[in-house]
């Protein structure tokens, strides 16, 4: 060891120190705060996930006495384990989790469990009955919702009859099961209805969407209904048809309507329809706090679906302050 | 004491050091007044989530030295976790039985192979003593292919006797630690026979098999790439218990793993002639070709090698996640190059060392800490890791002056050269930069 780089480490060190001191002076003002709340999210980047933060950071807003701390988990299972892990160490008063899956984070939840910490489970639930509460949408309810509408759209029950292009989010995510299962409870019904394709993902993204769509375009003359499993793939393969003439003899619906994607999609015409899946942001932090102050919550609240068309999309955005 | 000693080689044994003081120095402190960071329970945490790039890092060591590269061990460890969490889940003949339980087979018969040919071919020649090393020793027949052929068959037949009752129920944890590697072993050893039969690029053929192997683990997961949950109350869950528990109480198991392998394979880079091998393909691959070294087997070997570790860590990601999945391990690894770069392992080959990828991979593991600990902003902490990476790279090369005069920025050598040429021996003790050699 050399007397220079002992002083180059020595540089080193004392830069890393300051960035550390300069990035924890954040801590001196969380001190009159009464509950500590850690929110462990899966990724910031889909729109439907940044809804979700800006929900909850709103709500926070609300309750000056609680000091949120929200993580990203950058989609990614054992950085999402390592949130939660860290979180516990933090001693948090109560934990908010979105689980990237069921069975990677159940063990690190049941580990918050154990740490007598009550646990909030949003969105997507976890293998253990253990937590203090489960609150999310229905992504069943949602595409039967859907399905229904299809079903409306192509004719009417026992009437209706089409080409169907179905385009699923991530396989092998519950949602895109549910999703699936619930629109089919009514489409299978009906002998008219045909699918094009056997199970295409797009992993819940508009491009790849749009490049399954523009496939689809080539192989077949007539598609009636394009069904996303979200807004972005919808809209994808609306693109996909605007780039190729047909979008007009195509109906698109899509799911999540969210205020500054979906719904203005709706709005400006390009989809159809879209059913809002609203996120348990706000909801989840009502409740844990409901919690902390002592009052009894349930074990699972189920926020409900919304179909928004044509007629009512701008009466959204005017509600949404767009 | 040892430990200490092969640490300090080093340099960045200081650089944890730092990093570890400024953990404790600067860790918040829980409402009952405990420092956090210092926390037993915190430490623990670190240690096993590092294992997993600890362990995929230590096989990218030795690829590296050789002056390889190895893209592909974030799919080999898709592959290998999708098969693991099949076994331990679904009963009977299913895509993960039909591809794991041949490869074993396969890999059972090559290794009785090898073995047995190499242990023949070192006896001979440490008769024939010091002139055959020089030259090619021939074994006869019976020798040469007859009792290596014997070997591998048995041991291949011991492998099934031991698998085929375990399809029907359910592969236990044993069964799983067997067939997983495995996996990885042969994936990797393809790796390797094409770097090295077609003489291609380890980075162009590693790429091809990081999207050959994702679609292989894709197909294997079959319906929807569906994850497969290691279900509570099986019998996979109680055995994976032990995958997931501290070793007496004190060490978590994928932390052992990693410690093991870092060890072993240190000790074999350290002081086997395979290890010495593997650097001098690094830092001259035809020298050590003419030198007697078959350079062709040793690169192989380093491959099958890091194909092998990354099976190992799939298992242990199934035992802490309690899933098998198509994108497991994706991107790590790039994690695992930058942490074996932090740990001072030359990509040009030749350079590097086991215990450097060790610290490097603490190193980052107790940084990402710190900065969670600290509720840092995520996208702001990757800032910050890619800095750190650069940062720590530049100490390790001594090339932090080079920078600073390049950029004609103070703290650089001499004044009126800068940017023209690197700073001499003779300049004061306090230069950044400084001459490497």
């Amino acid at each position: 060891m050399k007397r220079r780089d002992m002083l180059k480490l020595a540089a080193f060190g004392a830069a890393l120190l300051t960035t550390t001191a300069l990035l924890s002076t954040g801590h001196a003002f969380a001190q009159d705060k009464k509950w500590k709340i850690g929110f462990s999210q899966v990724t910031t980047i889909e729109p439907w996930r940044a809804q979700f933060n800006k929900d909850i950071i709103a709500e926070a807003a609300k309750h000056p006495e609680v000091e949120l701390i929200i993580t990203d988990g950058e989609d990614k299972t054992e950085k999402q384990v390592a949130d939660v892990e860290n979180l516990i160490r933090q001693e948090v008063d109560a934990l908010l989790v979105s689980p990237k899956e069921s069975a990677g984070l159940t063990g690190v939840v049941q580990q918050a469990i154990d740490a007598k910490i009550p646990v909030f489970v949003l969105d997507r639930n976890v293998d253990t009955k253990d937590y203090t509460q489960f609150v999310g949408g229905d992504n069943k309810l949602i595409g039967r919702a859907a399905g229904e509408y299809a079903v409306e759209l192509l004719g009417g029950k026992g009437k209706a009859a089409g080409n169907v292009v179905e385009i699923w989010g991530g396989m092998g995510t519950q949602p895109a099961h549910d999703r699936h299962d619930g629109f089919h409870e009514f489409t299978d019904k009906e002998p008219g209805i045909k699918y094009l394709l056997d199970q295409q993902s797009g992993d819940w993204k508009q491009d790849q969407a749009y490049n399954l769509m523009a496939n689809a375009l080539k192989t077949n003359e007539k598609i009636d209904l394009v069904y996303g499993h979200n807004d972005p793939m919808a809209y994808g393969a609306y693109l996909a048809a605007k780039d190729v003439g047909r979008e007009k003899d195509i109906k698109f619906i899509g799911i999540d309507g969210l205020p500054n994607e979906g719904v203005q999609m709706v709005n400006k015409g390009e989809l159809t329809a879209t059913f809002t899946y609203v996120t348990p942001g706000a909801e989840g932090l009502r409740q844990a706090i409901k919690f902390l102050n002592g009052e009894k919550v349930e074990k699972t609240i189920t926020l409900p679906t919304q179909k928004i068309t044509k007629e009512n999309a701008a009466q959204v955005l005017k509600d949404n302050g767009l | 004491m040892t430990a200490l000693k092969l640490l300090s080689r080093t340099k960045l044994y200081w650089g944890l050091i730092a990093i570890f003081l400024i953990g404790v120095l600067g860790s918040p402190v829980s409402s009952k007044g405990n420092n956090i960071f210092l926390s037993y329970g915190n430490l623990l945490d670190v240690l096993r989530q590092v294992s997993t790039t600890g362990l995929i890092a230590t096989g990218m060591t030795a690829v590296i030295i050789t002056g390889g590269i190895d893209l592909s061990v974030g799919s080999l460890m898709a592959i290998c976790s999708v098969v693991c969490a099949m076994l331990l889940t679904v009963p009977g003949v299913t895509p993960g039985v039909v591809l794991g339980v041949p490869t074993v087979a396969l890999v059972a018969l090559c290794l009785g192979i090898v073995v047995t040919r190499f242990i023949f071919l070192n006896l001979e020649k440490s008769r024939a003593g010091a002139d055959a090393a020089a030259r090619d020793v021939r074994l006869d027949t019976v020798r040469g292919l007859v009792t290596p052929a014997i070997v591998g068959v048995v041991l291949c037949c011991l492998s099934l006797w031991y698998l085929l009752p375990q399809i029907e129920p359910k592969f236990g944890v044993l069964g799983v630690l067997l067939v997983a590697p495995c996996v990885g072993l042969l994936f990797g050893a393809i790796n390797g026979f094409i770097i090295v039969g077609g003489r291609l690029q380890p980075f162009i053929v590693t790429l091809a098999m990081m999207v050959t192997a994702l679609g292989i683990a894709r197909l294997t997961a079959g319906q929807n790439n569906a994850v497969l949950p290691v279900y509570t109350g099986s019998n996979a869950t109680a055995d994976f218990e032990l995958l997931r528990s501290l070793v007496f109480g004190v060490i978590p198991m994928p932390g052992l793993f990693f410690l093991g392998a870092i060890v072993i394979y240190g000790a074999v880079l350290r002081f086997t002639p395979f290890g010495r091998y593997v650097y001098a393909i690094g830092g001259n691959e035809e020298a050590a070709r003419l030198s007697g070294i078959a350079a062709g087997r040793v690169k192989i070997a380093t491959y099958a090698i890091s194909g092998l570790l990354a099976g190992i860590a799939a298992v242990l990601y199934v035992a802490q996640y309690r899933q098998g999945k198509p994108d497991a391990g994706a991107g790590l690894e790039l994690d695992a190059i930058a942490a074996v770069v932090i740990g001072g392992t030359s990509l040009m080959g030749g350079r590097g060392s086991l215990t450097g990828t060790f610290c490097g991979v603490l190193i980052f593991g107790l940084l990402s800490n710190i900065l969670q600990l600290h509720n840092i902003n995520s996208n702001l902490q990757l800032v910050l890791k890619g800095m750190i990476i650069i940062g720590t790279v530049l100490v390790q090369e001594r090339n932090a002056g080079d920078l600073l005069a390049y950029l004609r920025l103070p703290g650089a050598a001499h004044k009126e050269t800068a940017a023209a040429k690197r700073p001499s021996q003779e300049t004061p003790s306090l230069n950044l930069g400084g001459n490497k050699k």
